[in-house]
């Protein structure tokens, strides 16, 4: 199930990362965790693809990555959301509203 | 600010390269360890918690490549790679990409230095303003074999009065001036002009003004305006010049203006009035009330803004047709007058000689267009093997697409920068042998368009070629390959190609140099074709008597046999005369009318060119007597009018009778004298003065005291050196009168060469394409047999293991290229004959089948080919059996 729905999903990698990091900072693994905690583990996002979504972002100005330490004070690379990010985050949620809007239609139509 | 971010996250990646990876590493690394960590605190033993993390955070390698990939600095590395493999690949066969370079710099050279031909030429709009609207006007009077004719004074002023698509007409005619002020005079090429012919023509004065409406006023003090050569040279630049008088033809003349160096008149070639034009003065008020049969004016028009050609054209026809109408002079023909774009008929008659070697350039460029894709054809299936391997390890048909790209962008920028060079060089050369009528290709550099031209050019060229070896890549089966010899040996499909290209550049090439053939057949009849004089061991000068003490005929008269009597007895001379025109002068010469005796209709009089001569003349030039005698000094001022005319004149009028006795009336301007009947004392064979390649126009000759002219040209034939004789000629001249200017000292040949400049630069020309093209055929063709004899090693080996000798072995090599070759010759004749037909006005005396031009054209790209392949079959003849098997 999870294999297909990231499958399905690819595209959302990003709004889920900056969704995540509107609720504050984090490092790497954090942030897989916490998706995964929210979403009750329906999408698990494998550090494969979420280090290079990172670095991807990062390269586009979303979010800033900066060495800081996890809670456990282990040090890490902590990414913020930037205003770029904000703004880019907005429209990747209205692009999302439309959108299931527009599935939900779909599938509600006889 | 988000691009800002991007920016900056881009030159981070890009500056900062090694702390990016080391980030990128050691955030893996923490991303291992806490997953580790958690694995641990569920119990699990530190080598299981490892894995299970390894395997939750996947290939390390692989996250790291593929964040790298997105990055800039990654794209800029494959490039940077693309780039140095595709220099070592050009690298590991320097003779391939060195010939390759040359074919480029050869092509792109050739191909922009006729560009920038046709650049200046073509394309740069004439130096005045708004050039576009400049027109001139010509007068078609084919009837008395003169299509393009002047114009008279009333007819300007027809054009004036009754033209509303114009803004102005002005008329100029070529003469000359003497300056008679200081120390030495001097004889100037002047132009007469209307008030208002700077203002058409759109040019002002550097210093000082042109002429304005009123200077020529009957009360009007005389003024000149002079060039910049004059200015500079004569009076040492000197600005306060302007306003100042000077003797002009001994009248103190004031100068009113100085016009900027880089003015020029570029008129028609054939409207005679030299582009040098040293000062000019204004036409005398009168002279456009002259009668109209007297033609003399070149007029130029300028059309309003905004009025089409097209009507203007119509415009001046229109007014012409009413004119022939309106007056009784032009009899029933009436007149006809058209309008031509001054840029358009300047360039008329090189229009055709441009395009020619246009075309030529192209055909040289696809046969060193061939040749480069040939090669690198050749060369790709020589890598095939290797490439085949790598499209079977996974490289993406993108990336070998982009290297081939890359190889034809390294090619196409060392080919076109030495190809500028080349250029550069052709540019010099073609200026050093231009003929007159080219004189634009002087304003010829190297300037940015032309540059831009080569740039395209180069590079759409290398792109487009250097991908032909992909039409054989994509149709490659990796498994197909494989399974195959092995060897790599090109498929029978490139094989015909390659037969194709090297029979099509072959043919190609014997075309250009058939038609260089008869080009240069056509050159050697024209300098040795008679034009009825011998231009061989004469010199000329030229002696103006304007502004001298001499006015009347009879001491002029006593002067000219004097001067004779003593230039005739310089030692070494062998005769002396005098003309007013030279064979092949620039020096304005209109037709005068002339009038059978026993004919009383004034619009039937022919057009004969006038000339005056003196005794002595015909021998110095050699002309031939057919009936009659020369005049002698015996024809005087006061003695029987007389006149020799030429055979063409005296065949039309007296087709089946002697000339000699008869009578014709000359027309009032023609001796000075009104109506005067003359008697014909001699017949000369004619004389080609305007053109060497046929007989133009009758002629008549005058005794020089009853038609005097000024200046006169001494014509001095001699055993020695020309120029002792110059030097003894002008200590006599300055012995009889110090203030007389001798000027255009130069052997009568040198106007015959002139006249022949144009054709000799187009043989020149075609000659020099056709070398290049058989250079780089040879090239070609070597370079298609060295790579089907590299490809052939092993064959050749079973051969030689089987018993062949070398000579069997290098017989094949040999055998098939020259059968090409044979086969493209014979198609290059047969294309030959009929380009010849399109050139026949180029041919003088030869046939366009003249047969020893194919044959010597076709033989030398046969001996050629037989050069270029014997190398490869020599040295296949040369390998060892071993060595052939071991090639593999």
């Amino acid at each position: 199930m999870a294999s297909r729905s990231t499958e399905l999903l690819k595209g959302t990698v990003d709004l889920l990362i900056l969704r995540t990091l509107e609720l504050g900072p984090r490092h790497g693994v954090a942030i897989a965790d916490r998706i995964a905690q929210i979403t009750r583990n329906a999408f698990v996002i494998k550090p494969g693809s979420l280090f290079p979504a990172l670095h991807r972002l990062e390269a586009e100005g979303f979010i800033l990555g900066r060495w800081g330490e996890t809670p456990e004070g282990r040090r890490a690379r902590v990414y913020t959301l930037s205003g770029a990010g904000r703004k880019q985050l907005g429209i990747e949620k209205r692009n999302w509203a439309r959108i299931s809007v527009a599935m939900g239609q779909v599938l509600e139509a006889e | 600010m988000r691009n800002l971010a991007r920016v900056r996250a881009m030159f981070r990646s890009l500056l900062r390269r090694k702390q990016v990876e080391r980030d990128l590493d050691e955030e893996l690394r923490s991303a291992l360890q806490e997953l580790r960590e958690r694995y641990e605190s569920r119990g699990l033993p530190p080598e299981a918690a490892l894995r299970a993390a390894q395997l939750d955070l996947g290939h390390i390698d692989l996250i790291k490549e593929e964040v790298r990939s997105r990055g800039v600095a990654h794209t800029l590395d494959t490039s940077w790679q693309d780039l140095r493999q595709g220099w070592r690949s050009l690298v590991r066969t320097p003779a391939v990409a060195a010939v390759i370079v040359l074919i480029f710099a050869g092509g792109v050279g050739s191909a922009t230095a006729i560009f920038s031909v046709v650049n200046s030429l073509l394309l740069d709009p004439l130096p005045y303003q708004s050039a576009d609207r400049l027109l001139f006007v010509w007068q078609d009077l084919t009837r008395a074999g003169y299509p393009r004719a002047p114009l008279a004074g009333p007819e300007l002023e027809d054009l004036r009065q009754r033209g509303t698509l114009f803004s102005g007409f002005g008329g100029i005619w070529a003469n000359t001036v003497a300056l008679t002020d200081g120390t030495e005079p001097e004889l100037l090429r002047s132009g007469l002009v209307t008030p208002d012919f700077f203002e058409v023509l759109g040019a002002t004065a550097m210093l000082g003004r042109t002429f304005r409406p009123g200077d020529d006023a009957p009360q009007a003090p005389p003024a000149i305006l002079l060039s910049h050569a004059v200015w500079k040279r004569r009076y040492s630049a000197d600005p306060r010049l302007v306003g100042t008088r000077i003797l002009v033809n001994g009248r103190p003349t004031t100068v009113i203006g100085v016009m900027p160096e880089s003015f020029a008149l570029l008129l028609p070639q054939d409207a005679a009035i030299p582009d040098d034009q040293q000062a000019w003065v204004l036409l005398g008020r009168n002279m456009l009330k002259l009668p109209r049969q007297q033609q003399f004016l070149r007029v130029v028009g300028r059309m309003k803004p905004d009025v089409q050609l097209a009507d203007a054209q119509r415009e001046v026809a229109a007014i012409g047709e009413r004119v022939g109408r309106e007056f009784p002079e032009y009899g029933r023909d009436g007149a006809k007058f058209y309008a031509v774009g001054l840029q358009a008929d300047a360039t008329r008659e090189i229009r055709p000689a441009l395009l020619g070697l246009f075309a030529a350039v192209c055909l040289l460029l696809l046969i060193a267009g061939v040749n480069v894709a040939g090669l690198l054809i050749t060369r790709a299936t020589a890598r095939h093997h290797d490439t085949v391997i790598r499209i079977a390890v996974g490289a993406g048909r993108a990336r070998l697409f982009r290297q081939c790209l890359v190889e034809g962008l390294i090619l196409s920028v060392l080919g076109g920068g030495v190809g500028l060079l080349v250029a550069r060089g052709m540019v010099t050369a073609l200026v050093s042998v231009r003929p007159p009528a080219l004189a634009r290709i002087d304003a010829t550099t190297l300037e940015m368009r032309v540059f831009a031209f080569a740039a395209l050019l180069a590079i759409l060229w290398g792109v487009l070629f250097a991908l032909a070896p992909l039409t054989q890549l994509f149709r490659t089966t990796v498994l197909g390959v494989l399974r195959g010899s092995g060897h790599g040996t090109a498929g029978p499909a490139a094989n015909r190609i390659r037969s194709g290209l090297l029979v099509f550049q072959v043919a190609i090439s014997s075309v250009l140099l058939i038609t260089s053939g008869l080009l240069a057949k056509g050159f050697y009849e024209l300098q040795r074709a008679s034009y009825g004089f011998n231009p061989e061991h004469v010199v000329t000068f030229k002696l103006s008597l304007a502004g001298s003490r001499l006015r009347d005929p009879a001491p002029i008269a006593v002067f000219s046999t004097e001067l004779r009597r003593k230039l005739a007895a310089i030692p070494g001379v062998t005769a002396v005369g005098a003309t007013s025109h030279l064979p092949f002068d620039t020096v304005p010469n209109w037709g005068s009318p002339y009038l059978p005796a026993h004919e009383s209709d004034e619009t039937r009089a022919g057009l004969a060119d006038a000339r005056s001569i003196t005794p002595g003349y015909f021998n110095a030039v050699k002309a031939e007597l057919v009936e009659g005698r020369w005049f002698t000094d015996a024809d005087t001022y006061d003695s029987l009018p007389v006149a020799i005319v030429d055979t063409l004149l005296a065949s039309r009028l007296w087709p089946n009778d002697s000339a000699i006795g008869k009578q014709v009336k000359a027309g009032p301007a023609t001796t000075g004298r009104t109506d005067v009947m003359l008697t014909i004392v001699g017949v000369v064979r004619h004389l080609r003065h305007r053109e060497v390649t046929r007989d133009v126009r009758e002629q008549i000759y005058f005794p020089a005291p009853q038609s005097l002219r000024n200046p006169m040209a001494y014509v001095i034939r001699s055993d020695i050196e020309g120029s002792d004789v110059i030097a003894a000629a002008r200590s006599i001249v300055a012995k009889l009168d110090p203030t007389l200017p001798i000027y255009d000292v130069r052997p009568l040949a040198s106007y015959a060469v002139h006249a022949r400049a144009t054709r000799g630069f187009t043989m020149v020309l075609a000659l020099a394409f056709a070398a290049s093209a058989l250079i780089l055929t040879t090239i070609g063709i070597y370079g298609v047999t060295a790579n089907n004899a590299a490809q052939r090693c092993s064959e050749f080996g079973v051969r030689y293991a089987l018993g062949a000798q070398p000579r069997q072995v290098a017989g094949l090599v040999f055998r098939d290229a020259v059968v090409l070759a044979a086969v493209g010759a014979a198609v290059g004749c047969f294309v030959a004959s009929a380009a010849a037909q399109l050139i026949r006005m180029q041919l003088y005396n030869v046939g366009p089948n003249y047969l020893p031009a194919y044959v010597v054209g076709a033989g030398t790209v046969l001996i050629a080919a037989v050069l270029a392949a014997w190398i490869p079959a020599w040295r296949a003849a040369r390998l060892s059996p071993l060595d052939s098997l071991r090639a593999n």
